[in-house]
C-alpha cells in the first residue's frame, strides 16, 4: 500500500530551481534512501513533504490526502511525520525524557504519568532508558540521535524522516545508526532517509534514489545503483566521495601545522608576547 | 553620625514608609517590566517585518530617551492636557515602558544564541508558533538571560530613587527631608547610600542563587 506519493514536485526560490520535478512513492513499511551531493535539494525535499517549505508545483499525497492543497491542517500533518534532524535538535533545556514527553503532553494532552510511561517505553526501544534523566549536553552524539528518534517515535507517526542522520557522527556511530534503521525496518516502520553518506546509503539496505540538481537521476536496489551498470552521475558522485574519504585524513592532519606557520612578521611575535 | 541615626529613629515611621515605597515601586516595575519585556520580545520575533521594525523602534526609543524626561512629561506635562496622574502611577508607567525595552533587548540577544534547528524541530513536531515560543524559546532565553535580568532588578531598585523628583515619597525623598530638617546632609546621604547597598546585596545574593539554579545545562557560566 502506498503511504506517500510524490508527483512532479517543484520548488523555485529566488529564481533558482531547487527541486525540478521529483516523483517517487513510499510504500507502507518501506525504507527508502534519497542520496545525493550537498546542495542537491535533498533536505528541502523532506521539508516540502511536511510543509516546513512550500513547493511551487507538484502533488504530494500522504495517507490518501493531498497535503499541499489549501485547508490542510499543517500541524496535524506534522504530527503524523516523525522528523529526525541532522544535528538531533534536542531541546537543550529539557532532559531526554522531557524531550520525548513534550509533544505528548502539549499536543496529545496526555497526563504526565501516561506520557512518562510511553516516553520511557520509546527510550527503552532505543536502549536509552538509563539516560532518561540526562540533559542533551550530557549525552554523546549517538545517544542524542537515539533520543531524537525516540522523540519522533513516541508520537506514533506514520513515517519517519531522517535528514542526514550520520553527518554529525563518527564512523562507529554511523554503524549504530544503520543498526537502528535495520531494527526499525524489521518493526515495519516506514522511513525516508536523506543522506550524502555512501556508506549509509548502501548499508541501509532499502531502495536508493539518486538526487542531483533537484532531479532524481537513478533509482534502484543498492546493487543495481552501485553496480557496474551504474548511472554515470552516480559513479561520478561515488568516485568523488571516495576520493574525499581517502584524502580527508592527511589534509586534516596537516592543517594544524599549516595554521602554525607564521602569517606575517607580527603573527608569531604577537603570540609570544602573551 | 550618631545623632543623625537618633533622628532617623525618632522619625522611623517616615523612614520606614519611604523604604516600603521604594521596595514597592522596585518590585512592581521589576514584574511589569519583565512581563512587558517578554511581550515586546514575542512581538519582535513573531510576525512580519513591519512588526519587527515597530518593536525595534519601541526598544530604541525607550533605551535612547532619558527616563527622567518621560517621567516629567507625564507628571508635569500631561496635566496641561487635563490628565493628572499620581506619582506612583507615573513612575510605574514610565519605568515599565523603559525597563520593558531593556529586558526585551536582553531576551533578543539571548534568542540569537539559540539553535535554529531546535525551533524548526519544534515546528516539525506540530507545535504552533505560540507553543514554540512558550515551550522552547522562552524557557531557554529566560535562563540564558538570568544575569542580565537580575541586573536590571538591581538597576530598578537604585533608579527608583529618581521617582523622588516627581514627588513620590520613596526612601531617598524621606532621607532628603531628614537632611533638610537636621542640616546633616553628609550623614543623610551616607546612610542612604549604605541602605541602598544593603538592599542591592540582598538582590545580588538572590540573583546568584537563581543563576546557579537555572543555568542552562551545557552552558558554561562566566566566572
Amino acid at each position: 500500500m502506498t503511504l506517500l506519493s510524490v508527483q512532479d514536485l517543484k520548488l523555485e526560490y529566488d529564481g533558482r530551481i531547487i527541486l525540478d520535478g521529483v516523483s517517487f512513492d513510499l510504500a507502507q513499511g518501506e525504507l527508502k534512501v534519497i542520496m545525493g551531493p550537498s546542495g542537491s535539494g535533498k533536505s528541502t525535499l523532506l521539508r516540502c513533504l511536511n510543509r516546513l517549505a512550500t513547493p511551487t508545483g507538484g502533488r504530494v499525497v500522504f495517507e490518501g490526502r493531498d497535503v499541499l492543497g489549501p485547508g490542510v491542517d499543517e500541524r496535524a500533518l506534522r504530527q503524523r511525520i516523525g522528523f529526525v534532524f541532522q544535528n538531533f535538535a534536542l531541546y537543550r533545556h529539557l532532559t531526554a525524557l522531557q524531550n520525548v514527553t513534550l509533544a505528548l503532553r502539549h499536543l496529545r494532552r496526555m497526563p504526565a504519568a501516561e506520557a512518562d510511561e510511553r516516553a520511557l517505553r520509546q527510550l527503552a526501544r532505543m536502549d536509552m532508558q538509563a539516560h532518561a534523566h540526562k540533559y542533551p549536553a550530557q549525552l554523546s552524539g549517538g545517544q542524542k540521535q537515539r533520543v531524537a528518534i525516540a522523540r519522533a517515535l513516541a508520537m506514533d507517526p506514520a513515517v519517519l524522516f531522517f535528514d542526514e542522520p550520520t553527518s554529525a557522527l563518527d564512523p562507529l556511530m554511523s554503524r549504530e545508526v544503520v543498526n537502528i534503521l535495520h531494527q526499525l525496518r524489521d518493526e515495519r516502520v516506514s522511513m525516508l532517509c536523506v543522506t550524502h553518506d555512501l556508506y549509509l546509503a548502501r548499508a541501509a539496505g532499502g531502495r536508493v534514489m539518486f538526487l542531483d540538481e533537484g532531479r532524481i537521476h537513478a533509482e534502484g536496489e543498492v546493487d543495481e545503483l552501485f553496480g557496474p551498470n551504474a548511472d554515470p552521475r552516480v559513479r561520478a558522485f561515488f568516485h568523488q566521495e571516495l576520493r574525499q574519504a581517502q584524502t580527508a585524513q592527511p589534509i586534516d592532519a596537516a592543517q594544524p601545522m599549516d595554521q602554525a606557520q607564521p602569517a606575517g612578521p607580527s603573527g608569531p611575535a604577537g603570540l609570544a608576547e602573551r | 553620625m550618631a545623632s543623625f541615626l537618633a533622628l532617623m529613629l525618632e522619625y522611623w515611621p517616615q523612614v520606614l514608609s519611604g523604604l516600603g515605597n521604594t521596595l514597592l515601586l522596585a518590585a512592581v516595575i521589576s514584574v511589569t517590566g519583565l512581563a512587558g519585556g517578554v511581550v515586546v520580545f514575542y512581538l519582535a520575533i513573531s510576525g512580519g517585518p513591519l512588526r519587527r521594525r515597530l518593536t525595534e523602534g519601541y526598544i530604541s526609543f525607550f533605551i535612547g530617551t532619558p527616563l527622567i524626561v518621560l517621567l516629567f512629561l507625564m507628571y508635569y506635562g500631561l496635566p496641561q492636557w487635563g490628565l493628572k496622574l499620581t506619582p506612583f502611577t507615573v513612575a510605574v508607567i514610565g519605568f515599565t515602558l523603559n525597563v520593558a525595552a531593556y529586558n526585551a533587548r536582553y531576551l533578543m540577544t539571548a534568542f540569537r544564541g539559540l539553535d535554529p534547528d531546535e525551533l524548526q524541530a519544534a515546528r516539525a513536531q506540530g507545535f504552533s508558533d505560540l507553543q514554540v515560543f512558550q515551550l522552547v524559546i522562552l524557557p531557554q532565553v529566560m535562563r540564558l538571560s538570568v544575569p542580565a535580568l537580575t541586573n536590571q532588578v538591581i538597576l530598578n531598585l537604585k533608579d527608583s530613587s529618581i521617582a523622588f523628583l516627581i514627588q513620590y515619597a520613596e526612601f531617598f525623598a524621606q532621607m532628603q527631608d531628614l537632611a533638610i530638617r537636621s542640616f546633616r546632609f553628609l550623614d543623610a546621604y551616607l546612610v542612604a547610600g549604605a541602605v541602598y547597598l544593603a538592599l542591592v546585596s540582598v538582590v545580588v545574593v538572590a540573583a546568584r542563587w537563581l543563576e546557579r539554579r537555572y543555568v542552562l545545562p551545557g552552558v558554561r557560566r562566566a566566572r
